[in-house]
């Protein structure tokens, strides 16, 4: 049986081997994971789709392969599924069409993947699993068959393409070979200039302005050099970085937090969180005041789509934490936050947080954030510009809490205060709407009383 | 169980395919991972390669049918003033005709199968594991260890166990198409295409035919308008047709059989010479050793597959009857090009494909595509052209013009979504329906290729002129609505 690289999720098709767990002769059964593959943001374990013994292993750590690339052959002996090997293609089950509107949050977008056993060489025909972009609309009703020769259909189906939407220029609508390669380079076509109408939330690369070919300098000549080959995570951070600050005209508010009885609470409360498994820290902290902030300033918690001409408000609270992991930064998003108590939220967090270090996140866990946190405080830094982590519009940075002199009702006191800063892109929101979100901000954080604590 | 052939003195050939049986489904399959470079061992428990279609079906039943034909041709000669005298017919010398035909196929395809370097093992195969086949040869037990294996074993005559009286009068397929004596009274259990069949053979070498049938008509799945002349002219070959019947019993009375049915309520007990059963088939799953694989059976035994002809079990495929849907040769054969493109890793799938029928009796009756009947049960919206072989100048050439061709249309597209004829000769021009809808031919396409004339292929493209209403030579209002 051929084990091949199953989908990885929206909009990742490609991914560095991480690690290769198993070696030739292995004996393993279903479900064991086989090998880590870096793609995009995530690190993800791949199963085996079938019990067996390896016989071959095709791929090394480091390699770049692709969805569908043959990964290593097993000798099924014992148990396995047959469904495993290579799913059908076009027969694909279709998503329910709600996994499918991609401007609509994260419960919609449920075309899970990694844990599918294994998945067809190629890509299920686009189409039949989603609604599909304006750009590709289904020409031929579904029932019968596209009117296609035998020999197109086939190469139509080696290509991952449905013919239902390609459309025919011959009578009766039959497609033909120009039609089909006219419709293939309509699609490479699209993908390169990234105008294909919200086939995912942030095409990759799709917004990277077109730029001179790199020119390699020759560090060495002035000293000595160790070079390191930049990592998956690292090129997609460094193209969303671009992507979200060529495009987002940032602002950052700076200010203050008086977190003084937010300390205390937490020292009174931590060793009773500990007991629970859950770390009380300032960010559980955050994530409630900053929910609360966002309910009053829904601008806060939306997204633009250009595309359609619309800002998108969400009702959902689905709040980004940046992560500092040993491969860079990771930002898991912890759902309906505002449905959580603080305890919960600790909890969640303090798991969700351990699984990203553990690069044992699923992609979808990393999407569908509606506003995202960045806490450097536990590192020591003080004010510092986040970059807004699109589509959102909006990231808090909070920096490391400081004991100062301020003044209360007219005396000097010791307080102990947070910086506080929040980027967010001007496009949809004003400087005044985000000092009254900051604002009411930090009048939430003070406002945290025991009650919200106590479990 | 796997450790037996590993031991013992008996050594296992190992093999990249084993094809486990040698009908049109599995030498197709052999022949064709052959051809694709694959090391192939086929089994086959027949000493003849061929399978049911060549040995027990489609072929001698098509010689017969040849044979009937003449028969009653020469009979129905002799208003065009030509006279023939009774046939007389020697029954040693049909069958030994009939198999000098089996005989020369079934060497065909072991020479073919020896130039491609398909060994051919001769036993029962019986699997061990998911990757063991044991094969009981004449020279003993023979252990194959297999990559893939492709399951194509087949179907049989099914026989209910109530008409099952061990007596050689109640005959299946297999038994009728020995033709052992051409008895006086012949009753067919089962209006489908193997009775109905086989009862013209019957009929034409001087059988009384009585046809019966359970459900309201004969030939069920057919259109009634394309089934229609092949039960009028079964009315006239045949003593009776009768629909709505069940046999409730049947028992051995000398040397006949008696038999207890309901006509529509009402019960019948009539004797008769011989029966035959065709009341349909079996797939020939039993002491296959299924049971050490995780290949899965529906309710009815047949094989579970895949759009990819996989079973559940990962290294083994199946194909042809065994593998269920409709029982057809050339369905098995298109199922083996499947399974072994998908073994040599090409992503073929058992999708859109248009499989015809060809019901063998006199008229022909074959269809592909969309029925009409289906259409309306589906609430498919689709015009249907029709051209009757009256206006067929070929057809009255020889007389027969009880025939009709057909066109299921897509009104919006214009697109062919279905053929049905019926005629004389209706399985030969089938195939051109085949190829259209396959090729999304509009009726346009057909009415604008031109056929040679005088051919019945013409009622082809005449029926789909018929559609835009400029037959030559039928007249029809021109098109304005769609129906429905």
């Amino acid at each position: 049986m051929d084990v091949r690289l199953p989908r990885l999720g929206e909009g990742a098709d490609s991914g560095v081997i991480a690690t290769v767990f198993v070696k030739e002769g292995d004996q393993i059964h279903k479900d064991q994971p086989v090998l880590e593959i870096e793609s995009e943001k995530a690190v993800a374990t791949i199963p085996a789709p079938a019990g067996g013994t390896v016989t071959k292993i095709l791929v090394k750590e480091g390699d770049e392969i692709r969805v569908g690339s043959l990964i290593l052959v097993l000798s099924e002996n014992g148990a396995g599924a047959a469904a495993a090997v290579a799913a059908p293609v076009a027969a694909a089950a279709p998503v329910s069409p709600r996994a499918i509107d991609a401007s609509v949050g994260d419960d919609a977008r449920e075309e899970p993947v990694i844990d599918v056993p294994a998945a067809p060489p190629v890509l299920p025909p686009a189409a039949r699993v989603s609604a599909g972009p304006s750009g590709f609309p289904v020409v031929h009703a579904a029932g019968a068959p596209p009117p296609a020769s035998p020999s197109l259909r086939k190469i139509a189906r080696e290509l991952g393409i449905d013919l239902h939407r390609v459309a025919g220029s011959e009578r009766g609508g039959r497609i033909v070979m120009s039609d089909l390669r006219a419709y293939v380079q309509k699609i490479q076509r699209s993908a390169l200039e990234g105008r294909s109408p919200a086939a995912s939330p942030a095409p990759p690369g799709a917004l990277q302005s077109p730029k001179p070919a790199p020119v390699s300098i020759d560090f060495s000549q002035w000293g000595p050099v160790t070079k390191q080959k930049i990592t998956t995570l690292r090129r997609s951070i460094s193209r969303k970085m671009v992507e979200s600050w060529t495009t987002v005209p940032h602002i950052t508010q700076f200010d203050e937090v008086d977190v003084t009885e937010l300390l205390a609470l937490r020292k009174k409360y931590a060793p009773k969180y500990e007991a629970k498994k859950a770390h009380l820290t300032l960010t559980s902290f955050a994530i409630h005041a900053v929910v609360a902030a966002l309910k009053k300033h829904p601008s806060f918690n939306a997204s633009i789509d250009e595309a359609a001409g619309e800002i998108v408000f969400k009702d959902y609270f689905n709040i980004g934490i940046a992560v500092d992991t040993e491969q860079g930064l990771i930002v898991p998003v912890l759902r309906k936050a505002d449905t959580k108590s603080v305890f919960q939220l600790s909890v969640e967090l303090n798991e969700i947080a351990e699984r990203t270090r553990g690069r044992k996140l699923s992609l979808e866990e990393m999407q569908g954030g509606t506003f995202t946190i960045s806490n450097q405080g536990g590192i020591g830094s003080g004010h510092f510009t986040p970059i807004v982590n699109t589509p959102e519009v909006a990231i808090l940075g909070m920096g490391r809490s400081l004991v100062k002199p301020v003044v209360r009702e007219g005396k000097v006191v010791q307080r102990t205060m947070m910086p506080l800063v929040l980027s967010y892109d001007h496009r949809v929101n004003d400087g005044a709407n985000a000092a009254r979100f900051v604002v009411d901000l930090v009048k939430e954080f003070e406002s945290i009383r025991e009650a919200d604590v106590k479990i | 169980m796997t450790s037996i052939h590993n031991e013992d003195n008996v050594k296992s050939i190992k093999t990249e395919i084993v094809v486990l049986g040698a009908g049109p489904g599995g030498y197709a399959a052999a022949f064709y991972a052959a051809d694709k470079g694959k090391k192939v061992i086929m089994v086959e428990q027949d000493k003849r390669l061929g399978g049911v279609c060549l040995n027990r079906g489609c072929i001698p039943s098509k010689a017969y049918l040849h044979a009937a034909k003449l028969v009653t041709e020469a009979e129905e000669s002799s208003f065009r003033g030509i006279h023939f005298e009774k046939p007389r017919i020697d029954l040693n010398q049909m069958r030994a005709w009939k198999e000098s035909i089996l005989d020369k196929l079934a060497g065909g395809i072991t020479g073919l199968a020896k130039r491609r370097n398909v060994e051919v093992m001769q036993g029962r195969g019986y699997f061990e594991d998911s990757s063991t086949l044991r094969v009981e040869t004449a020279g003993g037990q023979q252990f194959v260890t297999f990559d893939k294996a492709i399951i194509a074993v087949g179907s049989k005559a099914a026989i209910p166990s109530a008409f099952d009286l061990g007596n050689p009068r109640v005959m299946t397929s297999t038994e009728a198409l020995e033709i052992e004596e051409i008895p006086k009274d012949l009753l067919v259990v089962g209006g489908g295409y193997i009775g109905m069949e086989l009862g013209t053979v019957y009929a034409s070498l001087g059988s009384n035919i009585v046809v019966v049938e359970a459900l309201d008509a004969i030939l069920a799945g057919a259109d009634p308008d394309l089934a229609r002349p092949v039960a009028q002219r079964a009315g006239k070959l045949f003593r009776e047709i009768r629909v709505k019947t069940k046999v409730v019993k049947m028992a051995t009375a000398g040397k006949q059989i008696k038999v207890n049915m309901e006509v529509g309520g009402e019960k019948k007990e009539e004797l008769y010479d011989r029966v035959l059963v065709s009341v349909g088939r079996v797939p020939n799953c039993a002491d296959l050793g299924l049971e050490n694989t995780r290949v899965e059976q529906d309710e009815k035994g047949f094989i579970k597959v895949d759009e990819h002809q996989r079973t559940g079990d990962p290294g083994i495929f199946s194909i042809g009857d065994v593998a269920g849907g409709v029982l057809l040769a050339h369905k098995a054969s298109k199922e083996a090009r499947i399974a072994v493109e998908v073994i040599t890793g090409e992503l073929s799938a058992f999708e859109d494909i248009i499989i015809p029928a060809v019901v063998f009796t006199d008229p022909e009756l074959a269809w592909c595509g969309l029925t009409e009947s289906e259409a309306k049960q589906k609430g498919i919206n689709v015009e249907v052209a029709k051209f009757p072989w009256s206006a067929s100048g070929r057809a009255l050439s020889f007389d027969r013009t009880d025939g009709m061709t057909k066109l299921v249309i897509d009104p919006e597209s214009e697109r062919i979504l279905g053929v049905g004829i019926v005629g004389s000769g209706a399985g030969e021009l089938i195939g051109e329906g085949v190829l259209a809808i396959e090729m999304g031919a509009t009726a346009k396409d057909l009415a604008e290729s031109v056929h040679p004339h005088p051919t019945l292929s013409e009622t082809l493209s005449e029926c789909a002129e018929s559609f835009y209403g400029y037959a030559t030579h039928t007249y029809a209002k021109k098109k304005t609505t769609t129906e429905q």
